[in-house]
């Protein structure tokens, strides 16, 4: 029996669902503000130490992005770097297949 | 699942980058005896580093009401295996404490611990298991690519329970706490990535199946069905 598009189908519903799913929450939860879990953690761990967030220094000195909109740009920037290897590669396997 | 920068106490580093930096050693004796071996392994390594590159950077909506992002490790921890996963994440990391501030480098030990070692052999436990059986290779790379990204916020979870347990209940009562943060949150993006990275390894099974034979990563029957099937 053949599956030709079984598995972009079954990604397309699960993609469709997960995004009304997310309207859904985002709608319906006042408390939902979708920040960063790794944010909500370290405010956990504020919480159970009984330290503030602030009060968290680092222990080797960190570099910090100036803004929202040059960690967004890094972000991407780290993402072309995937995109590019995976395209590349996937076009240079198309390649030696359309010669052998 | 970045524990960031200052947020672990210097003890807890110190045991944690000890726990990484033999698994690093051992990732990249193994990628050079693959390398020396196969250089057509390169390609495979580009598209499966390429890809924890690509979905860690993604922030994604989550339906618990806040985000969180997809590792990406399920791919390279069926190539390769969970040590050489370890040093690609090592890079991802590192690059993310420098340059985003995501993470850090004292901490770093710990995160590669969790998205680099404990989730991929998590995930490579799953496929060791249904290599060699009848289980769908696409239903294989699924579990092992959902199992791998859950596995690693289970870990952040339990270090940080570990560095900070409760006043009440100790240890479990945080880690439980931790869990409904990382782990919760993480479950249906899990299911997401399973989805998207069984897509991308039919790809490479249309382009590229005889490197996966080469390496041994499936036997030539599983993928041979897994061709005809779906292709």
């Amino acid at each position: 029996m053949s599956f030709k598009y079984t598995l972009e189908i079954l990604t397309l519903i699960v993609i469709v669902a997960f995004c009304a799913i997310f309207l859904y929450t985002s709608s319906s939860m006042d408390s939902a503000g979708f920040s960063g879990s790794d944010n909500a953690g370290s405010e956990l761990v504020a919480k159970l130490s009984g330290t503030p967030v602030d009060n968290f220094k680092p222990l080797i000195p960190q570099w910090q992005p100036p803004s929202t909109e040059i960690e967004s740009c890094l972000f991407a920037f780290q993402a072309a770097i995937g995109g590019i290897l995976v395209g590349g590669v996937f076009g240079y396997w198309m390649g030696q297949k359309k010669n052998a | 699942m970045h524990i960031m920068e200052g947020f672990l106490p210097w003890q807890w580093c110190l045991i944690w980058w000890l726990v990484a930096l033999p698994c690093l050693f051992l990732g990249v004796y193994q990628l050079k005896k693959i390398l020396a071996a196969d250089r057509g392994a390169l390609p495979l390594l580009g598209v499966t580093g390429g890809f924890i590159f690509i979905l860690s950077s993604l922030k994604l909506p989550s339906v618990t009401g806040s985000s969180s992002h997809p590792t990406g490790t399920g791919l390279s921890t069926i190539s390769f295996g969970p040590w050489i996963t370890a040093v690609v994440c090592a890079i991802v990391l590192l690059f993310q404490s420098l340059f985003l501030a995501h993470g850090g480098l004292s901490t770093l030990g710990a995160n590669i611990v969790s998205m680099g070692i404990v989730g991929p052999l998590a995930g490579y436990g799953v496929y060791r298991l249904l290599r060699n059986t009848k289980v769908n290779i696409y239903i294989t790379v699924f579990l092992v690519t959902a199992l791998a990204d859950i596995f690693t916020y289970a870990t952040t979870s339990l270090q940080l329970a570990l560095a900070y347990p409760a006043a009440t209940g100790g240890f479990a009562s945080s880690f439980i706490l931790f869990l409904g943060i990382f782990a919760v949150t993480q479950i249906p993006l899990a299911i997401v990535e399973g989805f998207v990275l069984a897509l991308v390894f039919k790809y490479i099974i249309a382009l590229k199946p005889d490197i996966l034979i080469r390496l041994k990563i499936f036997s030539e029957e599983k993928i041979n069905i897994a061709r005809k099937d779906y292709s």
